[in-house]
């Protein structure tokens, strides 16, 4: 007995000692960690990189620990992150300087290179991909569309009468909302019902504006299948029928049209009295100063944005290139029926487009969870609107002077904190 | 009047015992059911192809499309991640019984100052969540070298399980009388003695389940495998991280990939779980 022990425990220490040395720049993400997703960035995007490319999505939390814990240490293993916007206005400071890349030939969009210097004169972080939010409906759903709305420019009230008919014509609430605990229902509140009703995401948070929103938002919830608390990808209760329309970010809509091209149809979301609120997605690339090797590291960045590779990036993530990448005519069906839909969107004479939160460092969970607590109190809870919206904004309120973050589109700029009135 | 008697007293007890029969039956099928009936759901979506995961209505009986389970084999990883597991397993169970085991047997045998608090403080290891503590550990750990390796990670695994290796090898040791112990050191042997021949052959069972216990432990664990390993990645690490962002019919496979493993080794380890629950309950 304690022989084997000894000798088991020899031979596991003999093996776990003996790591191979690995020359691979490790990218790490929190951007196509959906496992098929995952399979398509190495197989058809990555595999072309010399030198290899190790690829690892992860979840925010194990994600932020582990790159904080090697910030921390000074030295580690990532070679090139890849995550949102706001995880990485997070840590500034921590980037190397990305503006002596070598782009040449390549065109990427002005606004998005801006965002990515995060208020620096370095180029933090370079814009990777981009994505959005839009409607998808079965087509079966087509016919219970009111009369006089159209697909392409429908308003919140006319999508709330389309919603009561379907539940009136067939018997059951056909609407579907993202509302479950991986869903990305703060983004609709953030980025779409505010800036439709109030045309602010935080400085009108209360107005009489939002509290018109979300009224029009309880409607709607009448008319929306219950089951939506527990939704997180759309794709899939649009694809078993349990709902005919819904809201979600595209690349959650994808396999709804790629396994039925013919059953569903993508279409802008609504517009509200201030215009067609929109939250453009944008996820970028960035060194950290520390990486293993810097060389390889850069080599792999500048690789991520050739036009070949921003075309590869599409067709296995859905999200859509930063920079003025031909797309090729043979788009799978997600892509041709969803890029017209966001075109349609940002292009829309209305189009009013609300960004992702900047500045907000760690506290932007915090941020996500007071437009979370509302939807519950007030949709959920059924708690008086006003009541529930005056106790919010004061949350807010002290969000936005602990985190010192002025203004972003679509609220004007700001001298300081962001006010909430 | 003799006859009703008489068919009365028999009777009664028949009925008894066959309504007792009834109630244990239905008892063992609802419990096999809770049971089986996840696993059987789990097994036919996995064998089925991903239209028939998201259809309706369902058959309930797998189509045989080896389609989801090829994705995951051919996943690149998946093999290494599988062997990662295992070994960080392994030397958790190691570790937590070769500390767990003499702190259990010291704790039943010995009376020392700070016992109870001991015996407090061994469970509070269980009182702070992992997100917490991953950050430092992670520093610590790259800081030391430790980072990224399968000893690492069992270190920490260890930890988690540590409380409960002690405190059932601490019913183990108490539930054998002393005076076996003490009747083999008038026969001659010394302490160690004592414990290898007398002891050690009564708790071996129980000493095998709790280490069952501690691989379980192991084996579950994501947060700590996500933050302290990269190359190294254990399987729950591996899949749990994308599994729940992925479509239906991968979460099916993927919960496949996670459950059979760890069924083979209970099956494999059964007799001993069933020894424990014998020793537990003297």
């Amino acid at each position: 007995m304690k022989n084997t022990t000894k000798w088991l425990t020899g031979a596991a220490l003999s093996l776990t000692l003996a790591v191979p040395a690995n020359a691979q720049v490790l990218f790490w993400s929190t951007q196509a960690a959906p496992i098929e997703e995952t399979q398509r960035m190495r197989d058809n995007v990555l595999a072309g990189f010399e030198g290899g490319v190790d690829f690892q999505p992860q979840e925010v939390g194990p994600f932020i620990t582990r790159l904080e814990a090697e910030l921390e240490a000074g030295s580690g293993q990532i070679g090139l992150v890849g995550a949102l916007h706001g995880d990485l206005s997070t840590y500034a400071d921590s980037w190397a300087d990305l503006s002596g890349l070598d782009l040449a030939g390549i065109t990427v969009s002005d606004a998005f290179l801006e965002l990515g210097k995060l208020g620096t004169s370095e180029q933090k972080y370079l814009p990777w991909m981009q994505a959005n939010y839009v409607m998808a409906a079965n087509k079966q759903a087509l016919e219970y569309l009111p009369e006089g709305a159209d697909i392409n420019a429908l308003t919140y009230d006319q999508l709330v009468d389309w919603a009561q008919a379907m539940a009136e014509g067939t018997g059951s609430p056909k609407f579907g909302f993202p509302a479950g605990p991986q869903g990305l229902k703060h983004r609709f509140f953030q980025g779409f019902l505010l800036p439709s009703y109030a045309g602010s995401t935080v400085t009108k948070f209360a107005s009489a504006e939002a509290e018109a929103g979300w009224t029009m938002f309880q409607e709607l919830w009448q008319y929306t299948n219950p089951a939506s608390t527990n939704y997180a990808f759309m794709q899939e209760p649009l694809l078993t029928g349990d709902v005919w329309v819904a809201f979600d970010h595209i690349a959650r809509l994808a396999d709804a049209f790629n396994q039925q091209p013919d059953n569903f149809v993508a279409f802008p979301a609504p517009a509200g009295p201030m215009g067609r609120g929109f939250m453009p997605v944008l996820a970028g690339i960035a060194i950290p100063k520390g990486a293993p090797d810097m060389d390889a590291s850069m080599r792999l960045a500048q690789f991520m944005m050739q036009p070949e590779t921003q075309v590869a990036t599409l067709l296995a993530t859905n999200f859509y290139p930063t920079t003025d990448a031909a797309l090729p005519t043979d788009l799978p069906a997600s892509a041709q029926a969803l890029g017209p839909a966001i075109t349609a969107m940002t292009s829309a004479p209305d189009a009013l487009p609300a960004l992702l939160p900047v500045g907000l460092g760690d506290l932007g969970g915090q941020f996500n969870q007071v437009y979370t607590d509302t939807f519950e109190r007030i949709i959920l809870g059924g708690q008086p609107i006003r009541a529930v919206l005056d106790e919010q904004a004061g949350t807010l309120r002290s969000l936005m002077e602990q985190a010192n973050a002025p203004c972003w589109l679509p609220d004007a700029a700001s001298e300081g904190p962001c006010p909430v009135d | 009047m003799t006859a009703t008697v008489e068919n009365d007293t028999p009777k009664a007890v028949e009925t008894a015992r066959s309504a007792g029969r009834f109630l244990f039956i239905a008892a063992v099928v609802l419990i096999c059911a809770w049971v089986l009936v996840p696993i059987y759901l789990l097994m036919v979506n996995t064998l089925s192809s991903p239209q028939e995961v998201t259809g309706f209505p369902k058959t309930g009986i797998p189509s045989f499309d080896f389609s989801s389970i090829q994705f995951f084999i051919s996943f690149a990883g998946v093999a290494k991640a599988l062997w990662n597991s295992v070994l960080v397993a392994v030397l958790t169970m190691i570790l937590s019984i070769g500390i767990g085991a003499p702190a259990g047997y010291a704790l039943s045998r010995f009376d020392f100052p700070g016992k109870e608090a001991f015996r407090m403080l061994v469970v509070m290891t269980r009182a702070f969540p992992l997100p917490l503590l991953a950050l430092p550990l992670a520093v610590l750990f790259i800081r030391t070298g430790l980072d990224d390796t399968a000893i690492g990670l069992a270190i920490v695994h260890t930890v988690l399980a540590i409380p409960f290796a002690v405190l059932i090898t601490f019913s183990l040791f108490s539930g054998i009388p002393l005076e076996l112990e003490e009747a083999a050191w008038t026969l001659g042997c010394n302490r160690w003695q004592a414990f290898q021949k007398v002891v050690l052959p009564l708790v071996l069972p129980g000493i095998a389940a709790s280490a069952v216990f501690a691989f379980t432990i192991s084996w579950n664990e994501v947060f700590a495998a996500a933050v302290l390993t990269i190359e190294n990645r254990t399987l729950p690490a591996f899949l749990v991280q994308n599994l729940n962002v992925s479509p239906l019919h991968l979460k099916f496979a993927g919960g496949a990939a996670m459950v059979i493993p760890a069924l083979i080794f209970i099956f494999a380890v059964r007799k001993y779980l069933f020894a424990m629950w014998g020793i537990a309950n003297r």
